[in-house]
């Protein structure tokens, strides 16, 4: 037993569990959120409204077309130039200026905008025939959207949208490179990063965090491939997601 | 320099509006501007070679010699299952160990290699400026873009009618020109708009130069942002780092839209003479 602890190796990836337990948290936290708040986007793209579509549509060009490092750096500096004038007044600066705060906060507000252009891709495929199917059994439009328009849009939306949440478990890197650590709350990257600088072996600290990554990667895959399998068992025919996906981001 | 601006546009601004221009254009923000130009050397170099190890990454995919093609697998599903953040961080750390270890084998003796504690002793090492430093990031972009760029181009490459490719081989082309005067040839058509989804992600990825001490925008954004304290002066300004971000952000917006308009003007020029659709 001693001798398996014993390789550097494996040593590592024992140290690294805690640090990678940061980037599940990162996540977790992102995801449902993200996903609600994506499927309101979407929706709001497609809203006929001006006043809605308009600002939605701006809102998700905004958070696709710039990167996620500088929209790391542009909350963080925001709430801090507010801590004087707000977060410390009403007590706030604890949660306002932690990175487990800001950076869910901020990925929500990243994966709802490119998870929301993978929903209205969807929603705009939706089949015509089933929805005015639903309209001539005379459902409302609640039912409508229950029944026909939605269970289509997460199927179609799935495989995508299992991609874009791989790629946000790969951005919460960035939360530690634009953010400060506070009582050795570290990621995978900072802590490898700390790691290399003690004893500068590259290969050995970086390719334990990569296979964090991988394993993560595969085990996101693993679990959204049988929600996919739920979503298309009336389907009847073998679909199962790949690792390789549409390279949309 | 403003003195050659004339009065009437130096009233219209005012002495606060002078003030800030002044302000805009002191040495430290024209070094700002012009840090520019690693981000745009980074997209433009980093997207070349990009397209040249899809090029190669596809070609393996597609070859007939199985090693070759694992080779080709595992080079575009390793790229995909990590963040390009530690890529990023670990090929110019890597080429850098690598040069320093060559080197302690040619210059150090086995007394200095045990002084240094293991690492390259002195004469070995190697310390990187920004040039290099941008060197192997525009690498490093490459062969992390590269992998998604071989699946776009894998794709494209099988899209190519396989009538055009059968009629090469019946005029007499063999195997190696067919592919590279008429697969290649004519994917572009199908692969445009997979490429221009990965220029988008490397264009945003270029982000991340300040992470290999290249002084980027990002890195001058947040030195010029930061809050300004003289001895002389007083504070000069307080924590105007969201400021500098923002504009960033907007910047990247900007690079974003025009690459789009860029990247549909040549879709629609690649498209002459497709049968479409509509």
């Amino acid at each position: 037993m001693d001798s398996i602890l014993n390789i550097p190796f494996i040593h590592d990836l024992i140290i690294l569990f805690k640090p990678a337990l940061y980037n599940i948290y990162f996540l977790v936290a992102a995801v449902p959120l993200g996903f609600v708040f994506a499927v309101l986007l979407a929706l709001g793209k497609g809203s006929k409204n001006k006043l809605i579509s308009v600002p939605v549509r701006t809102y998700i060009y905004a958070f696709r077309g710039s990167p996620l490092f500088i929209q790391f750096f542009m909350f963080y500096s925001m709430s801090l130039a507010l801590n004087p004038i707000l977060w410390k007044p009403l007590g706030l600066d604890w949660l306002m200026l932690s990175p487990l705060f800001i950076g869910p906060l901020v990925l929500v507000l990243n994966t709802a905008a490119y998870a929301a252009e993978i929903f209205y891709g969807a929603l705009q495929s939706t089949p015509k025939g089933e929805i005015e199917a639903a309209r001539a059994v005379g459902m409302s439009k609640k039912q409508e959207f229950r029944t026909s328009i939605w269970p289509n849009m997460l199927r179609l939306a799935w495989p995508a949208y299992t991609n874009e949440v791989v790629f946000l478990f790969h951005s919460t890197t960035l939360v530690y490179f634009t953010m400060p650590v506070i009582n050795k709350q570290q990621d995978l990257m900072n802590k490898a990063g700390e790691l290399y600088e003690k004893d500068y072996n590259l290969f050995l600290h970086f390719s334990a965090a990569a296979f964090y990554f991988l394993v993560v990667s595969i085990l996101i895959f693993y679990l959204c491939n049988l929600v996919y399998k739920r979503l298309t068992r009336h389907l009847n025919v073998d679909v199962s997601l790949k690792i390789k996906p549409n390279y949309t981001r | 320099m403003f003195e050659m601006l004339p009065t009437w546009l130096t009233d219209w601004v005012g002495p606060d509006g002078m003030a800030t221009l002044a302000y805009l254009t002191n040495g430290k923000h024209i070094a700002w501007y012009a840090s520019v130009r690693y981000t745009l050397i980074a997209a433009v170099c980093g997207a070349g070679l990009a397209v040249v190890f899809g090029l190669l990454g596809a070609a393996a995919k597609l070859s007939n010699f199985a090693p070759l093609r694992w080779i080709g697998d595992i080079y575009t599903t390793m790229v995909r299952g990590v963040p390009d953040v530690l890529f990023l961080l670990f090929f110019p750390l890597a080429f850098e160990q690598g040069v320093e270890y060559v080197m302690a084998k040619m210059y150090c003796s086995p007394e200095a290699v045990a002084a240094a504690g293991g690492v390259a002793c002195k004469d070995a090492q190697w310390f990187l400026s920004t040039t290099e430093y941008l060197v192997m990031a525009c690498f490093s972009l490459g062969i992390v873009y590269g992998a998604f760029a071989a699946n776009v181009i894998y794709g494209a490459l099988k899209a190519v009618p396989k009538g055009q490719l059968e009629a090469a081989h019946a005029f007499g082309f063999n195997a190696r020109e067919v592919f590279w005067r008429f697969q290649v040839r004519q994917m572009w058509v199908y692969a445009l708009p997979g490429l221009s989804n990965v220029w988008l992600l490397l264009l945003k990825a270029t982000s991340l130069l300040s992470l290999l001490q290249i002084s980027d925008i990002v890195d001058w954004a947040d030195r010029l942002g930061t809050p300004n304290y003289l001895p002389l002066a007083g504070l000069v300004h307080p924590d105007w780092r969201w400021k500098y971000y923002l504009v960033l952000f907007v910047f990247y917006i900007l690079l974003t839209f025009l690459s789009e308009k860029f990247f549909s003007f040549l879709q629609a020029r690649a498209g002459r003479g497709m049968a479409r659709a509509n």
